[in-house]
């Protein structure tokens, strides 16, 4: 079943989403407005598109992530794009194939829409210099996960869709979405942030929506964030801390970052049972956020490492609204970078 | 051989500490006349048009060949030197294999004679002094024949590239170097704090999510390496340490401190790390003192609209990396107070296949030699350092490190012509086509350079002419 090509598109100025540091807030209330409008049009998960009717999309992954790889393979598929899946393994780098060569091939087998996902952080900012297509960036290294953070972003949106102070108020109509942001509302990130590509792109994010945000974890988790929190670099100015009932008291929402084990080994932590003790997120833990306190987790999670069972299922829990919205900020992502069009 | 008449030119002598007006006479190659010129004859000639000078020395240079001619040969790296203004160039050993025996720094003599052997007579190559590997293989175990090298010709040994790893290696080295009356040349790097680094640690390693390189782990080699000399000299008084591309103000401090001790350490910074920063890999590409404001404190590129190019530019990635706008404060500060000796280049070409790769992949270098000048001279133009300075860094500063006999310090009558002409009002084109050097990974290119090098005669031969407006 075709809903046809009723979906009008604004102007985009981006012909890539390699990051999201230089997205300014209209431009990203653009981006969940679209959004909305995909997440209406495919309703019934039977619905695809044709916005995309014709356009090659490939998915290419040099690391492993199932999650992030089949959200993006859905929104494509639902804009009736032709989607490839080309998961390179270390064995086309031991080869000696480059990132550029296989670029290059991709694009003469007809590729005009790249997302790719790599172990390297800046590996995606290679491609626009060689691609003549639309490049987006589905993770790279510790640097950047964009559609992750507009995800969340959208997700908070949709969480906390009346504006500080207004909660008794009825759920916000269509004509108070110009005004929503997060002003008024705190938000902290707990856990890995050295490491992590999700809570760099949620700062850009979280800022621009007038968020007051907290990095919080172990200091040698936390190593460079204290400095770039005490420059606000960008003019984006949030909070590093180590002290984890600082983060989250009277929190509106609570991040909480996957904690991988081969970072003991590095001597950054000396155990995972020690992180769950101090930094785990459980419902004792909370109290001392805002009663309806809300719980994010990019996945895939360790529970009762980085968050306890009970607070992932728990009612404020807005893990399986974020993989569901993914989608939907997916489908906008790719629709509006295909408009932006092709090299000029 | 030559024959020149360079008349009303601004006359720099670094070995004299003297500038000024002057007219030089060269015949067959050899200087035959100076005269200082005064009153109205010296009118109109200041420092802001035709300079000249000894021909530069760098310290400091890869030539890549053997092993690697995709990035550098012998010939095209005495090219590009030429084209720097350079007249002798020190070639580190970590070629492969490395200059870890006589019979491979046979071979380096032989490419370099080669160079010169089709060229007409009067012209001819920049000289290369040969650095030798201070372990067999540069493997860092087993002392390379420091004896024969020396009498082979060396100017003193480094392992550069890497440290030498092994302090034990270390203490016998300058030991060994030092009866032999040749320095050793340290990369200071230790190699626990530096591992898989790609960045400067601080605000732009973190933005970018780079892993960071601590300024520590230059520091730290550096105090070590002090230790050791320390150590040493008390039993062999001729010991001599040589720290190369120091790059982090912690480093200075200790030069600083060990010099006033009176131990016989000498350091050099590269032009890299005087005038380019951190922010150059987010995308940023102004000088390093412009990221200052005036009280001395980072400007944030990402709200002052600094950043125009795209970020993780692999041209960018070089070892020491690029660091923070006040570390390249510190370099300038001790280029002028003379806690630092020389300015050398570690001109590090590479073949564009090892720099198209992702950041954290591609290999570590800025192809430097033809740059140099040009980026010494944005910091003269800026007031960061007097030309007569900056000039005596490329000059009988690194003399005086090497202690060696490349001939007299000061520009003389009757000596065999070691000169360099440039013009610092016109400016030359930074671009793959201009670079003579093999390796294109520079991340000046597009950028318009003052001091456009009109001539280098090195013993007495011509070793570049600048041939009209190609270049611009
Ligand atoms: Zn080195």
């Amino acid at each position: 079943m075709s809903a046809g090509s009723a979906i009008d598109l604004p102007t985009w100025r981006h012909r890539h989403l390699l990051d999201v540091d230089r997205l300014t807030w209209p431009e990203l209330e653009t981006l969940m407005a679209v959004a909305d409008r995909f997440a209406t049009a495919t309703a019934d998960p039977a619905t695809k598109l044709d916005v995309l009717r014709g356009v090659n999309v490939t998915i290419l992954f040099y690391e492993a992530s199932t999650r992030t790889r089949v959200s993006f393979e859905i929104a494509a598929k639902k804009l009736g794009a032709d989607v490839v899946s080309v998961t390179a393994t270390g064995s086309s780098v031991t080869k000696g194939e480059s990132l550029i060569d296989t670029v290059r091939t991709l694009e003469a087998t007809g590729t005009r829409m790249l997302v790719m996902r790599h172990a390297t952080s800046g590996a995606p900012y290679l491609v626009p210099a060689i691609f003549g297509g639309n490049v987006i960036n589905g993770g790279d290294g510790w640097h950047a996960h964009p559609t992750q953070a507009l995800l969340d972003l959208y997700t908070l949106r949709e969480a906390l869709p009346a504006p500080v102070g207004s909660e008794a108020g009825s759920k916000a109509g269509p004509g108070a979405e110009a005004a929503w942001s997060l002003r008024g509302r705190k938000v902290a990130i707990v856990g890995d942030l050295l490491h992590s590509r999700v809570a760099r792109s949620n700062l850009w994010t979280l800022t621009a929506a007038g968020a007051d945000v907290w990095a919080c974890g172990p200091s040698t988790l936390l190593r460079g964030f204290e400095a770039w929190a005490a420059t606000g670099a960008g003019g984006r100015h949030f909070t590093a801390t180590s002290d984890v009932d600082a983060a989250i008291r009277d929190a509106d929402a609570v991040m909480t970052l996957r904690i991988q084990k081969e970072r003991m080994a590095g001597g950054l932590l000396p155990s995972l049972r020690e992180y769950a003790a101090t930094y785990g997120i459980t419902r004792e833990r909370l109290r001392g956020a805002k009663p309806d306190v809300l719980v994010m987790h990019p996945g895939p999670m360790n529970e009762g490492v980085e968050i306890a069972p009970d607070v992932a299922e728990g009612p404020g829990s807005l893990i399986t609204s974020q993989v569901h919205n993914g989608i939907a900020i997916r489908m906008a992502v790719l629709a509006l970078l295909d408009a932006a069009g092709p090299v000029a | 051989m030559t024959d020149l008449d360079l008349s009303r030119v601004w006359l720099v002598d670094p070995g004299r500490g003297r500038e000024g007006p002057a007219e030089l006479v060269v015949r067959r190659g050899v200087i035959r006349a100076i005269r200082w010129l005064r009153g109205p004859e010296a009118e109109g000639i200041d420092d802001r048009g035709i300079v000249v000078a000894p021909a530069f020395v760098d310290l400091h240079a890869h030539l890549r060949e053997p092993g690697n001619e995709a990035a550098e040969t012998i010939a095209s790296g005495l090219l590009a030197a030429a084209h720097g203004g350079f007249g002798w160039v020190g070639a580190m050993p970590n070629t492969t294999p490395a200059v870890d025996t006589p019979g491979s720094l046979e071979l380096l003599d032989r490419r370099v004679l080669d160079a010169g052997q089709d060229l007409p007579p009067g012209e001819g190559t920049p000289g290369v002094l040969a650095w030798g590997a201070v372990t067999v293989s540069r493997a860092g175990e087993q002392l390379a024949p420091l004896a024969e090298l020396a009498g082979a010709g060396v100017v003193g040994f480094s392992e550069d590239g890497a440290p030498v790893r092994s302090a034990a290696i270390l203490r016998s080295a300058l030991a060994y170097a030092g009866m032999l009356g040749l320095p050793i040349v340290d990369h200071p790097e230790d190699h626990g704090l530096t591992e898989g680094a790609e960045a400067n640690e601080g605000l732009v390693a973190t933005v970018l999510g780079l892993k960071g390189w601590p300024a520590a782990g230059e520091v730290a080699a550096v105090a070590r390496d002090i230790a050791i000399l320390e150590d040493v000299v008390r039993d062999v008084p001729a010991a001599r340490l040589h720290l190369t591309h120091l790059s982090v103000a912690g480093s200075f401090e200790l030069v600083r401190a060990a010099r006033a001790r009176g131990l016989p350490v000498t350091c050099d910074v590269t032009p890299h790390h005087l005038a380019l920063s951190d922010e150059w890999l987010a995308g940023a590409r102004r000088w390093a003192w412009e990221a200052l404001d005036e009280a001395g404190r980072r400007r944030d590129p990402w709200v002052d609209g600094a950043l125009v190019a795209e970020p993780y530019d692999t041209a960018t990635k070089v070892n020491p990396p690029l660091r923070s706008p006040e570390d390249a404060r510190a370099c300038r500060m001790a280029l002028r107070d003379g806690t630092a000796d020389a300015i050398a280049t570690d001109h590090a070409p590479h073949a564009a296949i090892d720099k198209a790769v992702e950041f954290g992949l591609a290999a570590n270098g800025i192809t430097g030699i033809e740059t140099a000048l040009g980026v010494v001279l944005a910091a003269v133009d800026a007031g960061e350092l007097t030309l007569a300075r900056a000039i005596a860094l490329l000059t009988v500063g690194p003399r005086r490190v090497l202690g060696s006999s490349l001939g007299p310090d000061r520009i003389g009558v009757g000596q065999l012509a070691e000169l360099v002409v440039f013009d610092r009002s016109t400016t030359w084109q930074v671009s793959p086509g201009t670079l003579r050097s093999l390796g294109k990974n520079s991340p000046l290119l597009g950028r318009a350079l003052a001091g456009r090098v009109l001539l280098v005669l090195h013993l007495g031969r011509v070793a570049y002419q600048d041939g009209g407006g190609a270049e611009r």
